[in-house]
């Protein structure tokens, strides 16, 4: 943000008054992440299906676009936004409409506290992280909402499946994440980031500094499945079972807003992933840190991304109480576990923040 | 891990009014026949309370054709191809049921170089029928990947028959009194053990790898749809059905037509390895281990195939059948298929009946159905193998 | 166990309901009165010698217009004619209904046939679903298309036919319909295309602009 408003001020002068410039750079950054996320929603789907095909031993997309299809995606999203936009008769209209902007909004915002780079974080906030997880809960009450507005049953229940998996899974996703910020001490994710810095032996993740943090990386990543809707938890949508669950009466522009929110948040928790376990932006070599930060975080993001959808293409789906007991009688105690054990660790080892 | 949940019976707490105020009554959900879980136009009628499922009902026709009426206006060999339509995964097996229901009342000496060739058919048949029920019951338990797997062993087989009958999918391949065609001058044989070899080596290790013993899958299939003995016989059912709940009961073996008679085969059943016998999971694996069989099967036929003709009757001319009635069954791939065919001496066939194995195995799932969860029913429905070519035939 | 033998138990309990035994055919088959049929159902399912477990096949059957010479002179089912109108005839279906009943039993391995005749003006038969839960279906197909009704069946409704189809098309004397819901069955030109017509307007055959419907 600083840079952006010295680059901002620099350019029209100082006529501007603090707020005017502070405004026009948090709509350029507003912009910008806008722009990210749709790119990268039409970077992963194209990903998605070279994955897929690479697992599942064909081709996925080789034609439009020449090079492997590269171009498949973007056709894709421009046949979604030309097609018609259907509101059921008997849909309740205002919710109806509403449930995709929420969806889509839940994700945006929390794009807002994820540090890219030294100097690049659009709001650097001390409650990051907290803020981070308070916004993207907001996509349960959009996907329950266009559920129930859609006035169709298997939406409802893809809705209903939706919302009590991504309220339960919210607590361990968050658990997961304390351990870090216990060792941090702080919840500014540009502070939890530079403490990691120095190699990738000073990761979080490294079993060797807290073997507590370790496991609660897979507790973490295990959640965020959980929390994207995705194979093996993909109980929201499950297509042989609810048809398309929450978004089977969708077409058009409000379909593409789900679409553009499930890979926005799967980028997003990856990076979150990244920046909380990974050394975010930090190289994983001191000798590598001539590489600006932002490509490290991104790589590290893609990579998360990768193992994601090598998951999902490869296990059968979980039956929806197996995931509830999943969460509540496996991953949360353990997560538990992981933020009393790690508090023992510090105290013991003398790592404690101070 | 117990899950209590499916053992709520019909009269659990959803009929009841809670603290007299709020009353709660089951939902009813139409589940096709446009659905990803039904296996083709099958519709079911749900009666939920949540994810319970109360009452099914299955409604039936929607691909129906009234092929036995078709019977009573075309000859014999005519009708062969509408055989190929009944169970379109294995249209082999259909028609050797046919032919070979034929066959008895008319009393023709079949070459022994044809039968060869029509259980070598026949046995691809069903394991290219079995990679499907492989496939699509991974899809539904949500797992992508043994699809694209088991579809890419198809291919194959479907590339063996289309060289030996010309079809891909519907070949219309036999005839009563023999087969069409001969062997093709390729290596068609030497092409069959070649993939019999390596799917019975290595590609049935990978979908058990993948598939059949992970941990999430026999997790979703130990002890969900639980078939008893006493349920399959009642309900008719047959064939991968009958002996996952542990019967050992194979046509082929216990009542031989053809010349099944001749080679050595097991008959898998279902052992309750991961669970309860007559699970999800048995009738899965009993498929898997019949592909095995089929391997066999084939190595056998193969190498036993005589020299001789392939085709005692006249291709050209409509078969004239004596006047009779015979019941005649035989193991498809989904089970019992058995014709009853009545002939008054002429052409045509004055009544055929077509006994589908699907038909009679689907009707179970009004019993078994009762008190799952939506996603149990629809590993029940996948655990079935149903085709509704054949149940509405 | 033989087929005769089965008969010979079965005799001895219906008695007079037992009414023949023939094996002269492919397939050897008893005959029994319908109004027995349940009985000698129940009986070969839970008798120790029997254990008929199972009910392969139970299928409907029209006598009607059937050659006894066995020449292959049988009437010939109406379909449609080359212009894809049905074929009509002014013969009254007269032969009697048949069920025929196939069982297995898996312990002993042995089969049986059972047949049962009914008048066409009757066409009913005791159901036998309560003792094989298989025949529930096999009836319901057999009330729909052959028009056999099955008393005492828990569920007899259309099954493979539409819920308001009429008439029951496996019968010999079934007419084929010209149209049901205005969709023409077979044939062309049923139904004006009320979008197209390829005769050029003004011809002789197409209706002018405003007279048709």
């Amino acid at each position: 943000m600083e840079i952006l408003s010295d680059l901002i001020r620099s350019m029209v002068g100082e006529g501007m008054s603090d707020q005017g410039v502070f405004i026009s750079a948090a709509v350029t950054m507003a912009t910008i992440m806008f722009i990210v996320m749709a790119m990268c929603a039409i970077i992963f789907t194209w990903m998605e299906r070279k994955v897929a095909g690479f697992i599942q031993s064909r081709y996925g997309p080789m034609r439009t676009g020449r090079w492997h299809g590269w171009a498949q995606a973007i056709a894709d999203m421009l046949k979604i936004l030309g097609k018609e936009d259907i509101i059921p008769a008997e849909a309740n209209k205002a919710l109806f409409m509403f449930g995709p902007i929420l969806v889509l909004l839940g994700s945006l915002l929390a794009w807002a506290a994820i540090p890219w780079d030294r100097n690049f974080v659009a709001a650097d906030l001390d409650l990051g992280l907290f803020y981070i997880f308070a916004v993207s809960s907001m996509v349960i009450i959009g996907i329950l909402m266009s559920g129930w507005a859609s006035n169709n049953k298997w939406a409802l229940y893809g809705a209903a499946r939706g919302a009590a998996q991504m309220v339960s899974y919210e607590i361990p996703l968050a658990l997961a994440t304390i351990p870090v910020v216990m060792a941090t001490g702080s919840l500014n994710t540009q502070d939890i980031v530079i403490a990691q810095g120095g190699g990738m032996w000073n990761w979080y993740i490294n079993p060797v500094n807290n073997p507590f943090l370790f496991v609660a990386f897979f507790m973490y990543f295990i959640a965020s499945i959980a929390e994207t809707n995705r194979g093996p938890f993909d109980m929201p949508e499950t297509e042989s079972e609810l048809v398309a669950g929450y978004h089977t009466e969708y077409t058009g522009m409000r379909f593409a807003f789900f679409f553009l929110s499930e890979y926005a948040n799967l980028f997003l928790v990856s990076l979150i992933a990244a920046m909380v376990f990974l050394g975010g932006w930090q190289a994983p070599f001191p000798f590598l840190e001539f590489i600006p930060g932002w490509v490290h975080f991104i790589i590290k993001g893609v990579m998360l991304v990768f193992l994601n959808m090598w998951v999902r293409w490869t296990l059968p789906r979980v039956r929806v109480d197996q995931l509830m007991h999943l969460c509540w009688k496996v991953m949360i105690p353990i997560s538990l576990l992981c933020v009393v054990g790690a508090g023992i660790w510090m105290m013991v080892t003398g790592q404690a923040a101070a | 891990m117990d899950y209590e949940l499916k053992n709520i019976g019909t009269h659990g707490w959803a009929s009841q009014d809670h603290a007299g105020e709020i009353k709660s009554e089951l939902m009813e959900l139409n589940m096709g026949p446009q659905h990803p879980a039904t296996h083709g136009v099958l519709r079911l009628l749900l009666e939920t309370d949540g994810e319970i499922v109360h009452k099914v009902t299955p409604v039936l026709g929607y691909l129906h054709r009234c092929a036995e009426k078709i019977a009573e206006g075309v000859n014999y060999k005519q009708w062969v191809v509408y055989t190929d339509r009944f169970d379109y995964l294995a249209p082999m097996c259909c028609n050797h049921a046919y032919v070979t229901a034929v066959e008895k009342l008319m009393d023709v000496e079949v070459p022994e170089r044809a039968e060869h060739l029509r259980v070598v058919t026949a046995e691809l048949s069903r394991i290219a029928s079995h990679l499907i029920a492989l496939a699509t019951f991974g899809l539904d338990m949500g797992a992508w990947t043994p699809l694209l797997y088991c579809f890419r062993e198809r291919e194959e087989i479907l590339n063996l028959l289309e060289r030996i009958s010309g079809g891909r999918m519907l070949y219309n391949y036999m005839v009563p009194g023999g087969v069409r065609y001969d062997v093709p001058r390729d290596n068609w044989e030497h092409d069959v053990l070649e993939f019999i070899t390596m799917l019975e080596t290595k590609k049935l290790k990978d979908y058990n790898q993948l598939l059949s013993y992970n941990k999430i899958f026999i997790e979703r299939l130990s002890d969900v749809g639980v078939l008893s003995v006493q349920d399959a016989y009642d309900y008719g059912c047959t064939g991968p059905v009958l002996r996952g709940s542990g019967v050992k009961f194979d046509c082929r073996k216990d009542d031989p037509y053809s010349v099944y008679h001749k080679f050595d085969f097991d008959i898998p059943v279902g052992t309750g390895e991961v669970g309860t016998v007559g699970d999800c999971w048995d009738r899965y694996m009993v498929r898997v281990r019949e592909i095995e069989q089929s391997c066999r099967i084939i190595r056998q036929a193969l190498e036993t195939m005589p020299e001789g003709p392939y085709l005692a009757i006249e291709l050209k001319k409509p078969v004239k059948v004596p006047a009779g009635a015979a019941y005649t069954r035989t193991e498809s791939s989904k089970g019992e298929l058995g014709h009853y065919i009545i002939s008054d001496g002429g052409q045509t066939a004055f009544r055929n009946k077509v006994r589908s194995p699907s038909f009679c195995n689907l009707q179970v799932i009004e019993k078994v159905g009762v008190g799952q969860m939506v996603s149990d029913l629809v590993a029940f429905v996948g655990s079935l193998d149903i085709v509704l070519g054949e149940i509405d035939r | 166990m033989e087929q005769k033998a089965i008969y010979d138990l079965l005799a001895e309990t219906l008695g007079e309901a037992a009414l023949g035994f023939s094996d002269e055919g492919v397939e050897p088959v008893a005959d029994v009165d319908p109004a027995k049929i349940a009985e000698a159902c129940t009986f070969l399912r839970d008798d120790e010698r029997l254990q008929f477990t199972q009910l392969m096949c139970l299928s409907a059957i029209d006598w009607d217009g059937l050659d006894e010479t066995g020449k292959g002179k049988s009437v010939a089912i109406l379909g449609y004619t080359d212009e894809g109108q049905p074929e009509t005839s002014d013969r009254v279906g007269e032969g009697d209904f048949g069920v025929v009943y196939h069982f297995y039993s898996h312990p002993l391995k042995h089969k049986f046939t059972l047949r049962v005749r009914v008048s066409r003006d009757v066409a009913a038969v005791p159901t036998i679903s309560k003792i094989y839960s298989t025949a529930a279906w096999h009836e319901r197909e057999a009330w729909d298309l052959m028009g056999i009704r099955f008393p005492g069946h828990h569920d007899l409704r259309r099954m493979l036919m539409d819920d308001d189809w009429v008439g029951h098309p496996l019968r010999k004397d079934y007419q084929m319909p010209d149209q049901w819901l205005t969709v023409p069955m077979a044939g062309k030109n049923l139904i004006a295309n009320p979008f197209k017509t390829d005769e050029p307007a003004g011809s002789a055959d197409s209706p002018e602009p405003g007279e048709g419907e």
